[in-house]
């Protein structure tokens, strides 16, 4: 008898009913990462009826935002084979610059032009972080570690880790802004804020360029395989360049956003975000070692990550277990995204 | 067409009129040189649209060197090189392209986390914006383009196969759809590259019937293959190389395949063999119905004291598997391995060489060395356990020691024993691997391609190293495509054929071209027996 066998064109084999549905997760991992939100909004729903408030939605909404901001630069990196430790610094740094100049100098400036300054100043770190990581040739987890710490130094330096005292009026009143008013039961009042809107048009901007420009493929192709992309004529140098922008740009829109959202910040705040935001972006399905990741994969895993920050200590979990359960939620997710590509 | 650097020759389109037509790729006296290699040595080519050609020669006679510099990977030292009567100079992968030069390479060149569409259709788009990105998806013509490719190779066009990641796809449609994506733009030439070596009998067939329309159509086709009953089946003309020069040409249909291969083979009739040792009366080494799946099965052989015994086969013969296996690098999932009389398990490297078993991998450079370490790390790397003193560390004095007896038995050229071992030639590499396998004191010996990348003299000394150590009584098998290699130094040769053992050889006084036909047969069957 044969030892081989013949493949079949498509070679998936389905076995039982479960590999079945494992494999179905494989091809769209953002579908395990839904099934995880439902997990884990059923078992505190179930624990605490509380939860289900409107209010509970939009204060997950509204904690997104700068996650997802930074998840979406994280992503387009990661597609690309590349890494990002400096998002959170660049966010910092520009948060810090925008912010005190704007109100020392500028402050009847309005909020698109400060949005678009910080995404512009963003962006030219980011061009730097390009291309230290493509003429340095060295790992761009190393680079970016370094450029987070140059920055970090800069601003330590500078001010130190006093708040904002003032911030400009136009920062201020895009902070308050309203999209959605919703009286609950209690007599209290649910809003939701306008600026969540920043991140849904990122993520369609995002979707956009992953999906439908030449860039979003190249993306892919180089994350896939940089010596077979190249030899097919994709320029690796612009694709590398253009993700560390992008994501810089993106974390410069974030450190404004959240000083607009918060009022009291400090350029700190956001440091030790970077393995949430990488644990996010895994979660919903992105490859680790590049080439893979969809936009509503990493949508969803900030939404799950913000979720269990927010909303644990609902059904009466201490905090100190929101890290243990991510943890466990990560390790689930590789076990199962590892395994489909060992196939 | 070819913008840049193309001077029309009017004298070449002269002398071309006396022919039928003018061919559509000439290539004349190319010469190209890798350090002290002379690669190629003047070849002389001619394609025309709508022909099939077999361009065939054993590994190392310069086919791959031929064809690189056709699609533009490689410049040509000396020559020129002529499309469609214009000469080009300059020559870059994206001026092939746009030539309509297509390569479907060995690696397929294929991205694995990109979809099947993608894979075929995107580079035309690439092409089409000249490289740059910024411009957006046409995903209607993205997809008109992709059906139209997949629907000529005979694969489904339905959503699903196409939105597939090909990493997810078994290698014989992976092929496929690199050469969809070669002809699913404008190719005049498709060059392919072996592209039988993973498929089946009936993926063979799909495949000629694809070429057999790109034909019709009045595109060239090129293979390079050794396979000889592929080109006997289909046809067209043959190339045969040797040495860097091209050595004979001519239509297929009218010549035998013992021609081919003698050919291909033909200068070796008098071949030093160096063996002479006397093999010892027991069983070293039994191997019974060892079988790994998708690699081989049903493998079975003994090998003696002193004995020498070779393995060969195409590449997806299974031989490469064989060999991992024996190292229990990758192992088998089935069978016995008996040595000593002893049954032993292979299942890690460790096993392999606990049981005294050597291994030198066919790959020194990724698979055996750490290049940028020194040349005595290198040699003990297998022993270091061993060499430990009293308070656990590694004796510097009995490496020491151990590297330079090494270095001196096996003649290995070294300036100091603390030199990174990339600073050595491959013949001297190479010897090193062999130190290092010696350094466990192997009962048997088991060397993939030992002389793959090695300059003659290297050789030379090589084998006298193999045959002294055979002469001692340890059992050695050599598992390589170097067919001259196996007659010199082998008792007797193992061919393999998709994955089985199907026919053993006494070496002595056993003609090259013979092996050949048996490793290059089809079974009768048709099938993957």
């Amino acid at each position: 008898m044969s030892d081989f066998t013949i493949d079949s064109i498509n070679g998936e084999k389905s076995d039982s009913q479960i590999s079945r549905i494992a494999s179905w997760m494989i091809r769209y991992p953002p579908i395990f990462t839904l099934l995880l939100i439902v997990v884990v909004c059923v078992v505190i729903g179930t624990i605490s009826p509380e939860f289900w408030q409107i209010s509970n939605i939009f204060d997950i909404a509204r904690a997104s935002v700068v996650t997802g901001l930074f998840g979406l630069g994280f992503l387009v990196i990661l597609a690309a084979g590349g890494i990002d430790m400096s998002f959170a610094a660049i966010a910092g740094l520009m948060m810090y610059w925008i912010t005190t100049a704007v109100a020392a100098y500028m402050p009847w400036l309005p909020m698109p032009v400060i949005i678009l300054m910080a995404a512009l100043g963003g962006m030219i770190i980011g061009v730097g972080n390009g291309l230290l990581v493509h003429y340095l040739k060295a790992p761009a987890l190393i680079v970016t570690i370094g450029t987070q710490y140059v920055i970090h130094g800069f601003l330590l330096t500078f001010i130190g880790t006093e708040l904002f005292v003032n911030i400009p009026l136009s920062m201020e009143n895009f902070g308050k802004a309203e999209l959605m008013r919703v009286g609950t039961q209690s007599g209290s009042i649910a809003i939701l804020p306008a600026y969540v809107l920043v991140l849904v048009v990122a993520a369609l901007v995002t979707w956009w360029i992953l999906n439908r420009t030449l860039m979003g493929r190249a993306i892919f192709a180089v994350g896939g395989s940089a010596g077979i992309a190249e030899r097919l004529g994709y320029d690796h140098r612009k694709v590398q360049v253009f993700v560390f922008a992008y994501a810089g740009l993106l974390a410069g829109i974030a450190g404004v956003i959240h000083v607009a959202s918060n009022r009291l910040a400090n350029p700190f705040d956001l440091s030790g975000n970077e393995l949430n935001v990488i644990a996010a972006v895994v979660l919903g399905g992105a490859r680790i070692t590049g080439g893979g990741g969809t936009v509503i994969g990493a949508m969803l895993g900030v939404v799950l990550i913000t979720l269990v920050d927010n909303v644990l200590i609902l059904a009466g979990i201490p905090s100190t277990w929101q890290t243990f359960v991510i943890g466990c939620f990560i390790i689930l997710a590789g076990a199962l995204f590892a395994n489909s590509s060992n196939r | 067409m070819n913008s840049i650097g193309t001077i029309p020759k009017f004298s070449q389109v002269d002398a071309e009129a006396s022919q039928d037509e003018t061919p559509f790729l000439e290539v004349r006296g190319i010469h190209k040189r890798f350090g002290g290699v002379h690669a190629l040595r003047g070849i002389d080519l001619c394609i025309h649209p709508g022909q099939i050609y077999h361009l065939m020669g054993e590994n190392g006679c310069g086919k791959s060197t031929l064809i690189k510099i056709i699609s533009g990977a490689q410049p040509a030292d000396e020559g020129e090189i002529l499309i469609s009567g214009e000469k080009v100079s300059g020559l870059d992968p994206l001026g092939a392209l746009r030539n309509g030069i297509e390569t479907v390479y060995q690696d397929l060149s294929l991205l694995p986390n990109l979809t099947v569409t993608e894979n075929i259709a995107l580079s035309e788009q690439l092409v089409g914006a000249d490289g740059k990105l910024s411009r957006g998806l046409d995903l209607g013509k993205l997809k008109e383009t992709a059906t139209r490719a997949l629907k000529s190779v005979n694969l489904p066009t339905d959503a699903r196969f196409c939105s597939t990641e090909v990493s997810r796809l078994p290698i014989a449609t992976r092929q496929l759809i690199a050469i969809a994506r070669a002809i699913a733009s404008d190719a005049k030439l498709v060059i392919m590259d072996e592209p039988t070596a993973a498929l089946t009998k009936r993926e063979v067939d799909n495949l000629i019937e694809i070429v057999d329309q790109l034909r019709s159509r009045g595109v060239a086709v090129l293979f390079v293959t050794h396979k000889l009953d592929e080109v006997m089946s289909i046809g067209g003309h043959f190339i045969i190389m040797r040495d860097g020069e091209k050595v004979q040409e001519g239509d297929v249909a009218g010549h035998q395949k013992s021609d081919l291969s003698y050919w291909m083979t033909g200068r070796k009739i008098d071949v030093v063999r160096y063996r002479s040792t006397e093999i010892g009366e027991k069983d070293l080494l039994v191997v019974d119905g060892l079988k790994r799946r998708n690699a081989f099965a049903d493998v079975s052989f003994s090998l003696a004291h002193g004995e020498i015994i070779g393995v060969t086969g195409l590449l997806d013969s299974g031989r490469n598997e064989l060999a991992r296996a024996l190292a229990g690098v990758e192992p088998a999932d089935g069978g016995s391995v008996v040595l000593d009389g002893k049954t032993i398990h292979l299942r890690r490297p460790v096993d392999a060489i606990k049981e005294q078993i050597g291994y030198v991998p066919e790959d020194r450079l990724s698979e055996g060395l750490f290049l940028t370490k020194p040349i005595q790390s290198n040699i003990i790397a297998q022993i270091l356990d061993d060499l430990r003193d009293k308070m656990g560390m590694v004796s510097k004095l009995r490496s020491k020691k151990m590297a330079e007896r090494l270095v001196k038995d096996l003649q290995i050229v070294i300036a100091n024993l603390n030199d990174p071992v990339q600073s050595l030639s491959g013949g001297n590499q190479q010897r090193v691997l062999i130190g290092r396998g010696l350094t466990i004191v192997p009962k048997v010996f088991v060397l993939h391609g030992p002389t793959v990348g090695v300059d003659v003299g290297s050789k030379d000394t090589i084998f006298r190293i193999i045959q002294k150590l055979a002469s001692q009584g340890m059992g050695v098998i050599i598992v390589s495509d170097d067919l001259p290699e196996l007659l010199q130094n082998c008792d007797r040769i193992l061919v393999m054929r998709r994955g089985r053992v199907v026919e053993t050889f006494e070496a002595e006084n056993l003609e090259e071209n013979t092996l050949y036909q048996a490793m290059v047969a089809e079974n009768p069957t048709g099938k993957r027996s």
